[in-house]
């Protein structure tokens, strides 16, 4: 059976951009067996020349709209949530060295 | 102020100790825009997952705990255009992923006929708002029964419409093939009335329904004579709780008295038990990558750190709670390259097989119905369950159909068990929201059971 280890945990949430705790560590690979068994129930399922369901429905959602500005968000509403701004930017620690 | 809006906000507060459904209780509203609506007046709570102008819109995490809305979702809008008025934002599980209402940053929500229960979730704060008698209507969001559950546990009707029936612009996405936005009231007519004025096509959301939903409100009658109804029978073989079936048994024979033909109806039981697991997959994929926006750095709550990549870290671990992370990671694993065909398109192409098989078990009637429960809401300090046992994968979890599809799915109460309220889940082909309302208020009339707006004392 398929088994998740610690290193592949710790890589997810590093690609994830999150910590874990050892414990949570120790919790997601206990749950991973669950989470296998209930994957190899999709396994008795036959799905050779089945399309993947992507959406609920296949109806043309494409449409153009009249060339005119509409709901438009300002500047100062944009940036009201960010947690460092000046001058229109949001501030970040200075990313190149 | 009108006197109902200012007894709906009095109720909120006095309620709101022991409940804890409220993340922000709008004491000083907008008063309501002028409309010839029939919502005209209506208090109600909108699910923190929504974004509101001027007011807090959480989606019930912590890295989201600061963050006030810019604008207003297109449901919130059209509610405020039909002179409805808000007045609380409601807690919910964290970012929609959760179906207890015990995750919210913020506390566990109480279910107010017993707080010792859950609510259910995640629209647990907007079903007990209504359960109270607070509010006359509370928007919610469902993605796998996160209304349609709740509104079992708490004794209320809980809409989940077509796919695409209400613009989910604006509103903070959880797994955007399998979101719905849906709501809550007390009765089947005012939920009538609610999705005549929710509906449309809205040009933010694409995927909303460019054809217009024809009025159907006025012309319900409840009459079930005719109709044919299939009782969903793997469900009923998976619920061992005498009084739930009792209380079923009880609704069929009540509704065939009222002229209604009642079928059984079998569904593959080696495919449907696989709508759950394909569910956690799609969802857990979908919501990852929907989520990975998150990082404190344009908004949200932002943590320290020396470099970008340190702030984002620390804000994502502080900000999720570890059911979440452990969620996400479960999601990128399946998303990597390595596993993506095996894990999230082997789900993606199990999804169809499974609405196929929805499609065939409705070719032949008008609508499917069985316990939205099979049984009452649980005690919040309940047990663990058997995640692999039929019960759980089938009789707990088969309203995600309703997801997969599309199709409009609702809860109406059915009857209590020991004072605790238990729903049926009623579900038809997509579009068909006036059949599913008519058979609906059939139910109501025939149950005669509702909530009524009944405040609950605490």
């Amino acid at each position: 059976m398929e088994h998740i280890n610690k290193k592949q945990v710790l890589d997810l949430a590093n690609e994830l951009n999150f910590t874990l705790s050892d414990q949570e560590i120790d919790e997601i690979i206990d749950e991973f067996d669950i989470l296998v068994e209930q994957i190899g129930l999709l396994d008795h399922i036959d799905t050779e020349h089945v399309e993947p369901m992507v959406y609920p429905f296949e109806a043309p959602i494409a449409y153009l709209r009249e060339d005119v500005v509409d709901h438009v968000l300002s500047v100062k509403d944009a940036l009201s949530n960010a947690p460092k701004k000046k001058d229109g930017f949001v501030i970040v620690p200075k990313v190149v060295l | 102020m009108s006197t109902i809006v200012k007894q709906a906000i009095e109720d909120l507060l006095k309620i709101q100790p022991d409940t804890n459904a409220c993340i922000t209780i709008i004491e000083d509203p907008q008063s309501p825009l002028p409309s010839d609506s029939p919502l005209f007046g209506w208090p109600i709570a909108v699910k923190d997952n929504f974004v509101t102008k001027g007011h807090l819109s959480t989606a019930g995490s912590k890295i989201l705990s600061n963050h006030v809305g810019v604008y207003d979702a297109t449901a919130v809008l059209k509610l405020k255009q039909a002179g409805c008025v808000v007045v609380a934002k409601t807690a919910l599980d964290e970012l929609g992923m959760g179906g207890t209402g015990l995750t919210c940053f913020t506390g566990p929500v109480h279910n107010p006929h017993d707080v010792s229960r859950q609510a259910g979730g995640s629209s647990s704060g907007s079903a007990v708002v209504v359960a109270a008698g607070a509010v006359r209507m509370a928007l919610g969001s469902d993605t796998g029964d996160s209304v349609r559950k709740p509104a079992s546990f708490c004794g209320i009707v809980g809409v989940k419409p077509t796919y695409g029936r209400i613009s989910r612009y604006g509103v903070i996405p959880y797994a955007s093939s399998l979101d719905h936005v849906g709501y809550f009231t007390t009765d089947v007519m005012d939920a009538a009335l609610t999705l005549e004025a929710l509906s449309g096509f809205d040009p933010h959301d694409p995927t909303t329904i460019i054809e217009p939903l024809q009025p159907f409100a006025s012309d319900l009658k409840g009459d079930l004579s005719g109709k044919k109804i299939g009782v969903f029978r793997n469900v009923i073989d998976h619920i061992d709780n005498k009084d739930t079936l009792a209380l079923f048994d009880q609704l069929i024979n009540n509704i065939k008295e009222k002229g209604a033909e009642v079928v059984d109806v079998f569904y593959d039981e080696t495919l449907l038990v696989t709508a759950l697991p394909t569910y956690y997959i799609i969802a857990n994929c979908e919501a990852t990558a929907n989520h990975a926006n998150l990082t404190a750095v344009n908004f949200g709550l932002q943590q320290p750190g020396e470099d970008l990549e340190s702030i984002m870290k620390a804000s994502r671990t502080i900000g999720f709670n570890p059911t979440l992370r452990k969620r996400f990671v479960i999601g990128s694993y399946g998303l990597k390259d390595e596993n993506q065909e095996r894990i999230f398109k082997k789900a993606q192409r199990v999804r169809r097989r499974l609405v196929e098989e929805l499609d065939h078990v409705l070719s032949d009637i008008d609508v499917l119905i069985a316990p939205a429960s099979s049984s009452i809401a649980p005690k919040i300090e309940e047990e663990d369950i058997d995640k692999l046992s039929a019960k759980h994968l089938i009789s707990e979890n088969y309203m995600v159909l309703g997801n997969f599809s599309g199709y409009p799915s609702m809860t109406i109460p059915m009857g209590s068990i020991f004072g605790m309220p238990i729903g049926v889940n009623i579900t038809t082909k997509a579009k068909s929201e006036a059949l599913m309302f008519e058979v609906a208020l059939g139910l109501e009339k025939a149950i005669n059971y509702k909530n009524n707006g009944k405040k609950v004392d605490l």
